[in-house]
C-alpha cells in the first residue's frame, strides 16, 4: 500500500482547471519526481497534497487515511512537509530561528536541539551565522535551510517544490545528493523539477504532467532513454542529454 | 524645578507607552491600523470606575475591566478586521474607528458625559528622593509598563509563539504554508493589544484619577504619534517615542503654558518626522518587523 495516493485529483483557479484528475502514488521509501514545463500545474499539485490548496474532485490519501478537510498544520502533523516553491525563508528571523519555526509543532525541545545541531554540523555554513538574520545567506544556503526547517518537522513524506531553481551547479549536485541521503535513510520523497536529467536519475518513478494533466507516467530510466519523450515533455533536444547521471541510480524503481 | 518634570514627563510616557504599543503591536503584525485602541484603553478605565462604584476592589475591578477589553477586542478582530482580511486595508480601519465610537456612544448613554472623579485608591503614598517626590501611582505605572515592554520584547524574540508571531509579521502566506496555525495566533495579538490599551486606560485613571467617556482620544492621538515617531512597528520604538513626547509635554506645559502644549508637542515630532522619515528605530526600506 503507497503510504500517498493522488485519485483524480482536480483543481480551479477561478473559471480554469489548472488541475484535471491527476492521479498519482508514492509508496513508502520511494523518490517520486514531477516533472512539467512552467505552468503544467506542478506547485499546485503539491499545494493540494499539503492542503494549501482545496480540491475541486478528486482526493488524497495518505498512510491509509483520506486528509480530506484536513489543515496544513493537520498534515504537518502527521507527517507531511513541504519545501515550498522559492524556499520562502523567513528574512527578518535568524537562521536559528527559521529552524526553530520548522519544528514549531514539536514539544520535544531537547530533541529539536539535537536535530537542528545535526543538521549544522552537516551545513556548516548556517551554523557560522546561525545568530544572524537569514537574508544574508546565498540562494544555495537559503535552499539547505529550508530542507533543514523540513527536517526538524521531522517529516515522513518530504514535497520539494524546485529545490535545485536558480543553484549554481556546485550547490545542485549538494542538494540532490542531500535528498538520496535523506531517501536513504527512510524519508518519503516528492520532488518537483525543472532539473528533470537530474530528477530522473535519482527517483524510483516518474510523472509527466503538461497543462494540468498526466501525460507520462513510469520507470525514469525509460523516460530518460527515449529521446521523443525527453524532447517532447521535457524540453530537451536529443544531444542535451540530461548531463551526467550520478551513480546514485543503483537501486531499483520500487515501481 | 526640572528633575520633577522630567519625573513627571516620564510617568505620563509611560501611560503613552502602552497606547502606542499596542498600535504597533497591530501595525507591525497584522498590518491594521486599530482605531479601536484608544476605546479599548477608555474601556479600561471607564470598566474600573463603574466596577469600584459597585463596591467592587479596585484591582478586582481593574482585572474584569480588562478582560472586558479582551472580549471587546476579540469582537473587533472578528467582526472588523477578518472579514476583510482579503479585501481593502480602508475597510477594517474605518470599521474600528466605527468600534470607538460604539464605545464612547455606550458608555455616554450610561454615565453620561462628564468626567468623573476617580478614587484616590492608592492613597497619597509617595516616594520622596532628594527632593523629588514620586507618588505610588506613578511607580506603578512605569513599573507596569516596563515589565509589559520587557516581557513582550523576551516572549517575542525567545518563545514559540514568539516566533510564530514574527513569521506571520514578515508573511501571513509563508506562515500558513508552513502550518503556523494564523487564525489562533491572531485573535491572541488582539488580546494582548487590548489589555496593554486597557491596561493603560487603568492606570492612566490611578495617576490623574478621572475618567470620562473621551479619555481615550487624546491618548490616542499621542500614542499613535508615539508609535510613529518610534519607528512604526517597533517595540522599543513605541517605548523611546512614549517616553520623549511625555516628557516634551510636561516640559512644554512648564515653558510654554498648557494652552500651546500641542503645538510644542507636535512640532517636534514634526521636525523628527522631517530629519528621520522612517521614525527613530524605525528602518528605512523594509519596515522593521518587531
Ligand atoms: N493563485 C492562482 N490564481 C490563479 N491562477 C493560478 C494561481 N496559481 C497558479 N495559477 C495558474 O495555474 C496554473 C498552474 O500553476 P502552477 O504554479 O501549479 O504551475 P507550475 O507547474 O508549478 O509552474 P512553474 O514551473 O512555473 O512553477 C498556471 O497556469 C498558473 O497561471
Ligand atoms: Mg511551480
Amino acid at each position: 500500500m503507497a503510504l500517498l495516493e493522488v485519485e483524480g485529483a482536480s483543481v480551479d483557479y477561478g473559471r480554469g482547471r489548472v488541475l484535471d484528475d491527476v492521479s498519482l502514488s508514492v509508496g513508502e521509501g520511494e523518490i517520486v519526481t514531477v516533472l512539467g514545463a512552467n505552468g503544467a500545474g506542478k506547485t499546485t499539485l503539491l499545494r493540494a497534497i499539503a492542503g494549501a490548496t482545496r480540491l475541486a474532485a478528486g482526493r488524497v490519501t495518505y498512510d491509509g487515511a483520506p486528509l480530506d478537510g484536513l489543515s496544513i498544520g493537520e498534515r504537518l502533523a502527521r507527517g507531511i512537509v513541504l519545501v515550498p516553491e522559492g524556499r520562502r525563508i523567513l528574512i527578518s528571523l535568524t537562521i536559528e530561528e527559521n529552524l526553530l519555526v520548522g519544528a514549531h509543532q514539536r514539544r520535544d525541545t531537547a530533541a529539536v536541539r539535537k536535530d537542528i545541531a545535526a543538521i549544522y554540523e552537516r551545513f556548516p555554513n548556517l551554523a557560522q551565522r546561525r545568530h544572524m538574520a537569514a537574508w544574508c545567506l546565498s540562494g544555495g544556503e537559503q535552499q539547505m535551510l529550508a530542507i533543514g526547517r523540513a527536517i526538524v518537522a521531522r517529516p515522513r513524506l518530504m514535497m520539494l517544490d524546485e529545490p535545485s531553481l536558480g543553484l549554481s551547479p556546485l550547490f545542485v549536485n549538494t542538494l540532490f545528493g542531500l535528498i538520496v541521503e535523506l531517501n536513504r535513510g527512510g524519508l518519503t520523497v516528492l520532488l518537483v523539477e525543472q532539473n528533470a536529467g537530474k530528477a530522473l536519475a535519482i527517483a524510483h518513478h516518474a510523472t509527466v504532467i503538461e497543462l494540468g494533466r498526466v501525460v507520462v507516467a513510469g520507470d525514469p530510466r525509460a523516460l530518460q532513454a527515449d529521446p521523443r519523450l525527453r524532447e517532447a515533455y521535457l524540453g530537451q533536444g536529443d544531444d542535451a542529454a540530461a548531463g551526467p547521471i550520478e551513480p546514485i541510480l543503483q537501486r531499483g524503481t520500487g515501481v | 524645578m526640572i528633575a520633577q518634570q522630567l519625573v513627571n514627563g516620564v510617568m505620563l510616557g509611560a501611560i503613552y507607552v502602552m497606547v502606542a504599543l499596542a498600535f504597533t503591536l497591530a501595525i507591525g503584525i497584522l498590518n491594521f491600523m486599530n482605531f479601536s485602541i484608544p476605546g479599548l484603553f477608555m474601556a479600561g478605565g471607564m470598566a474600573t470606575w463603574i466596577l469600584i462604584h459597585r463596591g467592587v476592589p479596585w484591582w478586582a475591578a481593574a482585572v474584569v475591566a480588562l478582560i472586558v477589553a479582551a472580549a471587546i477586542s476579540l469582537a473587533v478582530e472578528r467582526l472588523s478586521y477578518r472579514p476583510s482580511n482579503e479585501g481593502d486595508v480602508e475597510v477594517p480601519l474605518v470599521s474600528s474607528l466605527g468600534f470607538l465610537v460604539l464605545l464612547q456612544s455606550l458608555v455616554l448613554a450610561t454615565v453620561g458625559s462628564d468626567q468623573q472623579a476617580f478614587p484616590a485608591v492608592l492613597g497619597d503614598l509617595n516616594l520622596r528622593i532628594g527632593g523629588l517626590v514620586i507618588g505610588a501611582a506613578q511607580v506603578l505605572s512605569l513599573a507596569i509598563s516596563m515589565v509589559l515592554v520587557i516581557g513582550l520584547t523576551v516572549a517575542l524574540k525567545s518563545t514559540s509563539f514568539g516566533r510564530q508571531i514574527r513569521s506571520i509579521a514578515e508573511s501571513r502566506e509563508t506562515a500558513t504554508l508552513l502550518g503556523i496555525d494564523v487564525g489562533a495566533v491572531i485573535p491572541r495579538v488582539f488580546v494582548i493589544s487590548a489589555v496593554t490599551a486597557a491596561l493603560g486606560g487603568v492606570l492612566f485613571a490611578l495617576n490623574y484619577l478621572q475618567v470620562s467617556p473621551f479619555m481615550g482620544e487624546n491618548v490616542g492621538f499621542k500614542g499613535v504619534a508615539a508609535m510613529i515617531v518610534g519607528g512604526m512597528g517597533s517595540v522599543w520604538g513605541a517605548v523611546l517615542g512614549g517616553l520623549l513626547i511625555g516628557v516634551a509635554e510636561v516640559l512644554s506645559i512648564r515653558l510654554f503654558g498648557a494652552d500651546t502644549v500641542d503645538i510644542a508637542v507636535y512640532g517636534l515630532l514634526l521636525v523628527l518626522l522631517v530629519v528621520r522619515p522612517q521614525g527613530l528605530l524605525g528602518k528605512p526600506p523594509a519596515r522593521e518587523k518587531l
